[in-house]
This record gives structure tokens, sequence and C-alpha cells, in this order.
């Protein structure tokens, strides 16, 4: 069965119409479109997962081995029967079950105390600082973005080297040749006609195709516009298909996380070619009764990922993805006269997968010996970034990240 | 584009770039002026009476403590100003002197900063570059709330010359030490700009090849008059205004212009609105436009009187989130705007004006009264009139008669002689109207 890129086009937006099984379909989407679909099973994904706000890093990993947190901590501080023991010093967050759960089975690396030098307690410049991996300048591409630029370089276009699932595209993935898709809803990211009337949207479409097909004007960006708009169509179809196609029955938490995790599974079950996939989670600003907040995120998180790792298994893709969970900052060691916590440095990273080596990596931070109430980082971020780039990306660290780094045999 | 094009062609032109496209009575104003007649009330908005419109912003009561309220009132004043180049220009400046409310955190000093761009909109560059120097959002953006004698921060010293004025390669990091000094103590307390003696530097410095006691309103204007400064303006308002890519001779006319009146950023408009290159095939259409131009321009084609509150967040989703540009950049514009994904979101704004019930907000234009109001009697007719209303009738004749096809058919698809009824006329109306805005044409300004 083959299906020509011009039926394609003409069928692209409605309901194909000729009968066939969901995986002839997806092949035949995928070839019409040129999108190339991933070898399963045999692929290496990141996705990264933002927690944005600035996460308090020693609520979620508790050293509740360490007298100086209680004496940092006294309404906030997580008493040791609470919290999810990982060994003697450290434990977690008791919302984090579904996480621990993985830990035990070896899946969770455990990077404690990573930030970099001169750290920046603003959100925003904080943020852009991991995104870009470049706290010295005001960088333009995210680190991300760069790999993307260095292994786009001779390929053809694919629509879906990478695709975020926020509204907006994080810099992490701002990259010079690389268009990279912001798909939040899935349902949005389709070609709209007039819901009055539904049975006009055929011919519509129709018209729709033909007109773009054949579209030339001698003018600047008219053939610009013209393949975007036909790419963006296809991209649309290609993905509900993926959407419809999805069969599980994982329970993924309510909210846009969760849902972006669900999507993120779905494209990859799809065999969509990405290689990078970006989510958020937003709220962790705990300047004021912190508990209840980050309690609530942390069960998101937790909850969120055990559900996207289960997904993953069912679809026997699990060895394929690692994910990455970072925060743009710790919070300040002591805990401040609002039950909440103020905007720190150094802070623990979960790396997760079937194929990571799982444990826990470095030491921890020192909670008396201090820089202005902060954590001093004893990990570079960008050792992460290296680590994962060289030996999960099988990319070049350096002529991402501009230095070498520390490898860090977390995987 | 055949033979020697009319005046109203260039009018309508000119109104894309300086303003954001018109509703057809604005369109018949300014046509009738002329061009030289139109370009001129366009670049002296002080000459134009704007009460209805401040008025009519009174009664709506925004909030400027709350940047949602601030973002529309914006977008009001783009739609709804009589003024509209003051408005582009201000938006230019938006863009230029990029700065975010997502750091600045203080939606009422951001309003202070919009107005500081509209008063000096076409005014004059030493002075505007001085505002935005002491400008409270300004100094919380680039750090120079932090910016102390013997503890200097270098971000607005490095910026103000980097992307405000003369452009990277013009200055040492010497030069951005030193003024960094010169702007040590501009400092901002809740009532506006402060001096902070104490915290300020007095000691000599050597800038850009001159030494003195220079202070930050020195710096300035060295600034202004560098002849590297008259070129970045002027390659940025080229491309924001002309096309994308400027040739070195028409920057030199531009930045001479801006050089000789002493930084008038009017004059310096006066002569790019007027120039050859502006006037010709080369800028015709060869621009794409931002999401405000696109969400704005829509609004006055239709003659939306009505604006439905999320469309900032539309146009956010579009890649142009006003008040909140990704960083100290701006908007990089040209090709950026274009995506699978913001090209998506253009066609669904299309869907989504087009699909409104025009009947339920009288404000909306209704397409079946438009067209008896036109007197169009058949599909050629229509898609004629829309295609010349909506994007010049610059399309391909593959395009028209494609559409020509869609409009002569049934519900099902099936051609007819004459539409059925009153429900089909609608539907291919709307269908129309919402086609043609997805239109590669329409994308371009």
């Amino acid at each position: 069965m083959t299906i020509s890129r011009r039926d394609f086009l003409k069928n692209g937006l409605g309901v194909m119409t000729i009968c066939l099984t969901p995986a002839q379909i997806l092949a035949a989407a995928a070839q019409a479109a040129n999108f190339a679909p991933r070898q399963a099973g045999k692929s290496k994904i990141l996705v990264v997962v933002q927690m944005s706000g600035g996460n308090d890093g020693l609520n979620m990993v508790v050293p509740y081995g360490m007298g100086a947190y209680y004496q940092a901590r006294p309404t906030l501080g997580i008493q040791p029967d609470k919290v999810l023991q990982l060994n003697g010093q450290l434990g977690l967050n008791p919302n984090m079950t579904g996480l621990c759960d993985l830990y035990k089975q070896g899946k969770v690396a455990l990077l404690q105390a990573v930030g970099y030098p001169n750290p920046n307690r603003s959100h925003f410049r904080s943020i852009e600082i991991w995104q870009t991996a470049q706290p010295d300048r005001i960088g333009d591409t995210g680190w991300l973005g760069r790999y993307l630029d260095l292994s786009a370089s001779g390929k053809p276009d694919n629509i879906f080297a990478a695709v975020n699932v926020e509204p907006t595209l994080p810099k992490t993935l701002a990259s010079t040749k690389v268009m990279v898709p912001s798909v939040s809803n899935v349902f949005d990211f389709r070609f709209r006609t007039d819901p009055q009337y539904i049975q006009d949207r055929k011919a519509q479409v129709a018209a729709f195709n033909e007109i773009y097909e054949s579209f030339s004007l001698k003018r600047p960006h008219v053939a610009l516009l013209r393949k975007t708009g036909v790419d963006a169509n296809r991209a649309s179809d290609y993905l509900q298909q993926i959407v419809r196609q999805y069969k599980g029955d994982v329970k993924y938490p309510d909210g846009s996380f969760g849902n972006g995790l669900k999507f993120i599974s779905q494209m990859i079950a799809g065999n969509v070619d990405s290689k990078v996939f970006t989510v958020n989670l937003d709220g962790f600003d705990t300047h004021t009764n912190q508990a209840r907040t980050q309690n609530g995120l942390l069960k998101q998180l937790s909850e969120g990922i055990s559900a996207f790792y289960a997904d993953l298994a069912a679809h026997n893709v699990q060895n394929d993805v690692i994910i990455l969970c970072f925060s743009e900052f710790g919070r300040r060691v002591a805990e401040n006269g609002g039950h909440g916590t103020d905007h720190g440095t150094a802070e623990p990273v979960f790396v997760i997968g079937n194929s990571v080596r799982g444990g826990i990596f470095g030491d921890h931070a020192s909670l008396s010996n201090l820089d202005q109430g902060d954590l001093k980082y004893k990990i570079d971020f960008r050792s992460i970034y290296a680590s994962l780039l060289e030996r999960w990306l099988g990319a070049d660290s350096k002529a991402i990240l501009a230095d070498r780094f520390d490898i860090i045999p977390f995987v | 584009m055949a033979g020697k094009k009319s005046d109203s062609f260039w009018v309508r032109h000119l109104l894309r770039r300086a303003g954001f496209g018109g509703t057809p009575s604005e369109i018949q104003h300014y046509v009738l002026l002329g061009y030289d007649g139109a370009l001129d009330e366009l670049l002296h908005p002080q000459s134009v009476d704007n009460d209805a419109l401040e008025a009519d912003i009174k009664q709506q009561n925004f909030d400027f403590t709350q940047i949602a309220d601030l973002k529309r009132w914006w977008l009001y004043r783009m739609c709804y100003t009589r003024r509209p180049l003051e408005e582009k220009m201000t938006l230019f400046w938006h863009g230029h002197f990029a700065t975010s409310e997502k750091k600045v955190k203080h939606a009422y000093a951001m309003y202070g900063q919009n107005w500081i761009f509209r008063k000096h909109a076409l005014g004059n560059f030493h002075q505007l570059l001085y505002d935005v120097s002491k400008d409270p959002a300004m100094i919380i953006w680039l750090d120079n709330q932090q910016n102390q004698k013997g503890k200097p921060n270098e971000n607005y010293a490095r910026e103000i010359m980097e992307l405000f004025t003369m452009g990277i390669g013009n200055y040492s990091e010497q030069d951005i030490k030193e003024a960094a000094r010169a702007f040590t103590g501009w400092h901002t307390q809740p009532d506006g700009f402060h001096f902070n003696e104490a915290q300020h530097d007095f000691g000599n410095k050597t800038f850009l090849g001159q030494t003195g006691n220079f202070n930050g309103e020195d710096v300035v204007k060295i600034l202004v008059g560098q002849k590297a400064t008259s070129r970045f303006l002027a390659r940025k308002l080229i491309r924001f205004f002309a096309f994308d890519d400027p040739d070195e001779e028409m920057i030199d006319r531009i930045a001479s212009t801006y050089l000789k009146s002493k930084y008038n950023i009017g004059k310096t408009m006066e002569v790019l609105l007027s120039d050859p290159l502006f006037l010709s095939e080369r800028s015709y259409h060869a621009k794409i436009k931002s999401p405000a131009e696109l969400v704005v321009g829509t609004v006055k084609t239709m003659q939306l009187r009505k604006l439905d509150g999320d469309l900032p967040s539309i146009m956010a989703r579009m890649g142009q989130d006003l008040l909140e540009p990704p960083n100290v950049k701006g908007w990089d514009g040209g090709p950026a705007w274009i995506a699978t994904d913001t090209m998506m979101e253009r066609f669904n704004f299309a869907a989504r004006i087009t699909g409104a019930k025009f009947e339920d907000m009288e404000s909306y234009m209704s397409p079946s009264e438009l067209m008896r109001k036109q007197g169009l009697n058949n599909a050629a007719e229509m898609v004629d009139y829309f295609l010349q209303l909506l994007v010049d009738d610059d399309v391909p004749t593959s395009a028209r008669s494609r559409l020509v096809a869609y409009v002569s058919s049934d519900i099902k698809g099936d051609p007819v002689k004459t539409i059925p009824d009153e429900r089909t006329l609608d539907a291919k109306l709307r269908g129309l109207v919402h086609l043609i805005m997805t239109l590669p044409t329409y994308q371009l300004a």
C-alpha cells in the first residue's frame, strides 16, 4: 500500500476515506509527510522536565539524618518517620511514592548539590542559564537547540526534530537552524473550520490544500509561508493520527503536566521521530506556606513520572527514554518567617529511565558551610548535560557546551 | 505588479507599514489626502484629535497595575487610535528597548515606560534615550539598581551600546566598564527615578576616546551622535518598516538624515517612508506581518468594534507576547514569526474571526449583510471583493479560480449554479473569508 504525496495532501485534513489498518495509516501518513518513523527500541530520547519557580530541594530529597536540617527548618522540616528513606541520611518527600518505587528498582539517578559558579538568584536569569548552559553571557540558543543544530546538519527537514508540549518554546530548544514546534494541546494544533457548518469542512479543507499546493508569487517570504502552511497541516494530521491510534489505560495526574507527559508518551509510542521533548511543571516559588503547595507539586511530579514510565513500559519503549528533572535553583537553607523559603542555589537533580544507572551521585552539600545562607554546589549542571550528550545522545559535548565537563557515570 | 501603481495603492501600502492597515473608512480618509498628505498626517500625530479614544479608554476602567489589563489596553489603542504611526512607533520602541514585565514584575512601571515610547514616538532620539535610561522599568530590567560605586553592574552599559545605539563591534570591554561607572547611582524608588549620589562614581572616565567626569547623561549624549548609532538605527528602522534586507546606500540615506536632523525621529521616518525603495516593488508585500499587525489589521479590516479579552494571549501564541518580549533583543521578526505552530495559530485566529456569531455581537461584521450592501451577485464578484479587501488582490490566478469553485459549490462540495439558500450563503461567505485569511499573502504586510 502506498499513497502519493498529492493524494495525502488532498485527503490530509479530512478523514482518510480508504479502509486501512491503523499501522498502515500511520506508515502512509509518515511516508507521505516525509517523516521517517523512529525505530522503536533503538532510539535515544531525552525528555526534559523543568520545575519552574525554584524547587526547594531540601524538602524534596530530605537530609533527615542531618541535625542542621531540622535547626534550619523548625516548622517546614519533614520528620524522619515520614520521609521515604533512601539510606540512613536521605529520604524522599512523603508524596513521592511513585518515584521512590522507581528508585528502588534502580531506575533513578539522584545527583546531589547541582549548581554553577556565581549563582544567580533571579528566576528569569537563572532559568536562562540552565536553558542556554551559558552562565557568563546572555546566549541566544539553548543547549539542546545547539544539539539539534549539530545533529540536523546534512539531513532532510524533520518537522519533529523535537517537540515542546508547553505553550511557549523554552530557550532550551532555541536553535539557529531547526524549527521546534510547540504543541501544548493537540486538539488546538488542528486546522479549525466553522463549527456551525461542519458539513462544509471537507470543501474548505480541499480548497485550502489545493490553493496551497500551487501557491506561487514572486515575493520574498511566500515560499516559506507556503511550505510552513503545508507542513503545519501535515504535522497536525500526523499528530491527530498518532493520538487516535494510541491505546493505553495508564492514569496520569490531572492538569497540564500530566496531559503533557501523556502526549509525549503518545508520540513516542507512535514512533514520532523526535530526540527531545520538553514539558514544564510550574509553581515552585514557595515564599509563603510552602508545604501544601510543594507537596502537591511533588505528588504531581512523582505520579506523572511513574505513570509515564509505566506507559512507556506498556508500549515496550522504556529503554528508549531518559527523563531529566531540574529547577532553576534550590531554596534558602533556613526557612523564612512565613513558613516558606526564599531563592537559593544548589539543588538535587533526577535523571530517570530504564537505561539509567540508578543511585546517588556526588556528596550532599554542607548545611553549615554556606554561601550567604545558601548551599554551595558540588556538581556543575553542565556535567549532567555533557554526560547526557556524550553517553545518551551521542553528541560532542564540547561543541555544544564550549568546554569539557566531567562525565558522570549515571548513564 | 505591472505598470505604475496608483496613489491609493501606495497609501494602502503606507498604512500597512506606518499603521496597522485600516477600516474601509480610514483607508478612504487617507486616500483622499493623497500619499503626501497621508504621510504628513501620520508623521504629526499631535495634530490629530484623539480625544474619542482617550474617552473610550477611560470608560473601560483598565487597571494599569494588572499586566493582563495593560496588554488589552495597548491592543485597544492600536486598534482604535486615529494616530496609527504614533502607536506603530511605540511598538517599534518597545521592541527596540525590549523590556519584559516577567522580570520587572510591576505593570504600572511598564505602563509608564510605554508612555515614554509614545511621547517620543516621533520626537528626538536623544531625549528618548535619556528618558529610557532613567525609566524605573528599564532600571529594574537591566539591573542598574545594583549598579553602585565600586561595585558596578555592567548590564545596562553593555546593552545601551550593543542593542540600543551602536551595535556590537563598535566599542571595547573597557568602554562598557567606563559607561557602567557613569551610570552608577542611577536608581529607582517607588516614586520614580532617584539619583543616589552616595552610590555614584564621580571619578574621571574615558569613554569612546573622550575623558571627563561623565555621568549617564554624558554617555547618552556621546552615544546618540555616533555614526555607528545612526547606521544601527537606520538599519533597524528600514527592517521594521520597509524590508528585511536593506542595502548600504539606503542605510546611508536614512542614517545621514538622522544625524543632520540632530536625531529627529520624525524627520528620519519622513525620509524613510518617502524613499524610492519604500515605494517600490522591492518593498510591496515584502514583510511578514507581526502578530500585532495581523491581529490589529484584522480587527480594522473586519471593522470589529468589540475585542475578545484573550486577543493578547492569541498573539502570544503567535509569538508576540506584548510587554513580555523573549529577551532584551526583542522580537527577531521577519521569517522568525513563522513556524508550524505559529502558522496554525494564524489559521485558527482566522477561523475564530470568521466563525464568530456576528448576529449576536452587533459590532462584528456580518458577511451576508455586507454582501447585500456591496451588491455582490455571484461567486466571482464575492471572491474579487474579498481578495481586494483582504490581500490587495495579490494572489496567483490558480488561487482565485479555486476560491470561485469553492463558493460555487453546495455544502457537500458539489458544483451549483446558484447558491441554494441563505444558510449555504452564510457558510460559503465565512468559509471564503477564512480561506483568504489563511493565504500566504494575508500574512504579508
